[in-house]
């Protein structure tokens, strides 16, 4: 249990510096795709953390975030509501026996077609709210909808791969 | 009583929520007024020490690059030296210079983090309080305007560059001397800005230089800021629409001088007496 505590804090730790320090700093496109990979900490957390214990956890993150990057208070309003929809989004795609055997949302447990669910899903939303939270404006329409989506997609294939390199000598745990 | 009591138990998560994202709400749509708040402050020491160490990684990289760019600002300064100008001689008395009070005073500073192209930019830069910075004094790189300070820690400070729709400063066409405000529309391209209100009747050609009016106190007047690349004008309007390619190369930006107005609070007190003087003069 502490143990699991002390695994995570570091992983999310690791993964706001990874964000700040590296990903941030990529220009592709000019910034049109831009990724957010440190919400994969907050997508990481097991499946029997307290609802109140997650909404603390990646409103945490995103005031760290925000100290970062740009305007504060971006990256804490999107981690809040990412924060608040992640056991939603748990909930509503549960297999029938629950989740009760497997304690954490990766590849490796749940399977590849899940997890790209799960974490696309949540992905969007939290790129969605961020860009909003940034330009409280979405004209030009297929430009603004391009870069979240884009963005969303590159998040979700960095945080895959990161999957299988975290993830793959410990599958068992 | 005890059925609020229930009631909220029960919805706690709920609560929790609306009261943390209310609360993000208000630091993302204030964050202007609450920069001060040591809490919620970007020029926060520790997230600058961080950047710090990563841009001395990342300068050392970029050894060559900066040489390149040293060498050429050192060529350009060398051209301007006295014994490169054939002087004519017109003085017939030598001044005491008691007569030039030196107003602007230069310090330099290392760029360690910097944005491009988000909606809202800003700079970080490796020197703060400590090192003499203070809120609304002047940036400029290579002779052209970077941006202003905006807020500042003991040891680093954060700038507000041209490239943020919050920032604000009069300028002048060179030659006919109209002035108008600068304005980059969030989120386009870090090359260009937008040049406002001057009127229709003044004559602005593609090319034209854009300079600083000095009248802010934040930067000396006359300094570059860019030039006119596009004329978009209306016939319904009354203004040109002027669209200027910056001086200032924001993407290859890694040293700056933080400019000081020595006689800032001389010249603030002057206009405040007058205002009171005015104020007082309006009562009944």
């Amino acid at each position: 249990m502490t143990l699991t505590i002390f695994h995570n804090f570091i992983r999310i730790t690791f993964l706001i510096l990874l964000q700040a320090l590296i990903v941030s700093r990529m220009q592709v496109l000019d910034g049109f795709i831009l990724p957010w990979i440190y919400i994969f900490g907050i997508l990481m957390i097991p499946f029997e953390t307290p609802k109140w214990a997650v909404l603390l956890i990646a409103f945490a993150t995103g005031y760290i975030m925000d100290l970062f990057s740009g305007p504060m208070g971006m990256h804490m309003t999107a981690c809040v509501v990412l924060g608040w929809l992640q056991p939603f989004v748990q909930k509503l795609l549960s297999p029938r026996e629950g989740y009760d055997i497997v304690q954490r949302p990766t590849i490796q447990k749940m399977g590849l077609q899940w997890y790209l669910t799960y974490a696309g899903l949540l992905t969007f939303i939290h790129h969605f709210v961020l860009f909003f939270a940034e330009t409280l404006r979405l004209t030009p329409f297929f430009y603004h909808i391009g870069h979240i989506l884009f963005s969303s997609i590159a998040t979700l294939l960095l945080m895959t791969i990161g999957q299988y390199l975290i993830f793959a000598q410990k599958g068992n745990e | 009583m005890k059925n609020i009591i229930e009631l909220l138990k029960r919805h706690f998560v709920f609560v929790l929520f609306l009261f943390l994202f209310i609360f993000s709400l208000v630091v993302l749509f204030s964050s202007n007024r609450y920069q001060k708040t040591a809490f919620i402050n970007q020029s926060n020491d520790w997230v600058g020490q961080l950047y710090d160490w990563r841009d001395q990684l990342q300068r050392y990289l970029r050894l060559r690059e900066i040489n390149d760019q040293l060498a050429l600002e050192n060529a350009r300064l060398r051209a301007q030296m006295s014994e490169n100008v054939f002087t004519i001689d017109t003085t017939v008395f030598s001044e005491n210079d008691t007569l030039h009070l030196q107003r602007f005073s230069y310090r330099t500073a290392k760029i360690i983090n910097a944005t491009v192209n988000r909606e809202s930019n800003y700079l970080t830069i490796d020197r703060g309080s400590i090192g003499g910075i203070h809120n609304n004094m002047g940036v400029i790189a290579n002779g052209a305007v970077v941006g202003v300070v905006s807020s500042v820690s003991d040891h680093f400070a954060v700038v507000l560059p041209i490239l943020n729709p919050k920032f604000q400063e009069s300028v002048k066409m060179k030659g006919s001397g109209d002035f108008g405000l600068i304005a980059w529309p969030p989120g386009s391209d870090p090359a260009y800005a937008d040049v406002k209100d001057i009127p229709k009747h003044v004559q602005v050609n593609i090319g034209d230089t854009v300079l600083t009016t000095g009248y802010g106190s934040h930067f000396p007047s006359d300094l570059f800021i860019g030039f006119v690349s596009e004329l978009n004008d209306r016939p319904e309007e009354t203004f040109h629409r002027i669209k200027i390619q910056l001086a200032t190369d924001f993407r290859k930006l890694s040293h700056v001088q933080v400019v000081s107005d020595i006689l800032k609070q001389q010249q603030d007190s002057l206009l405040n007496q007058q205002q009171i003087r005015d104020d007082a003069n309006h009562l009944p």
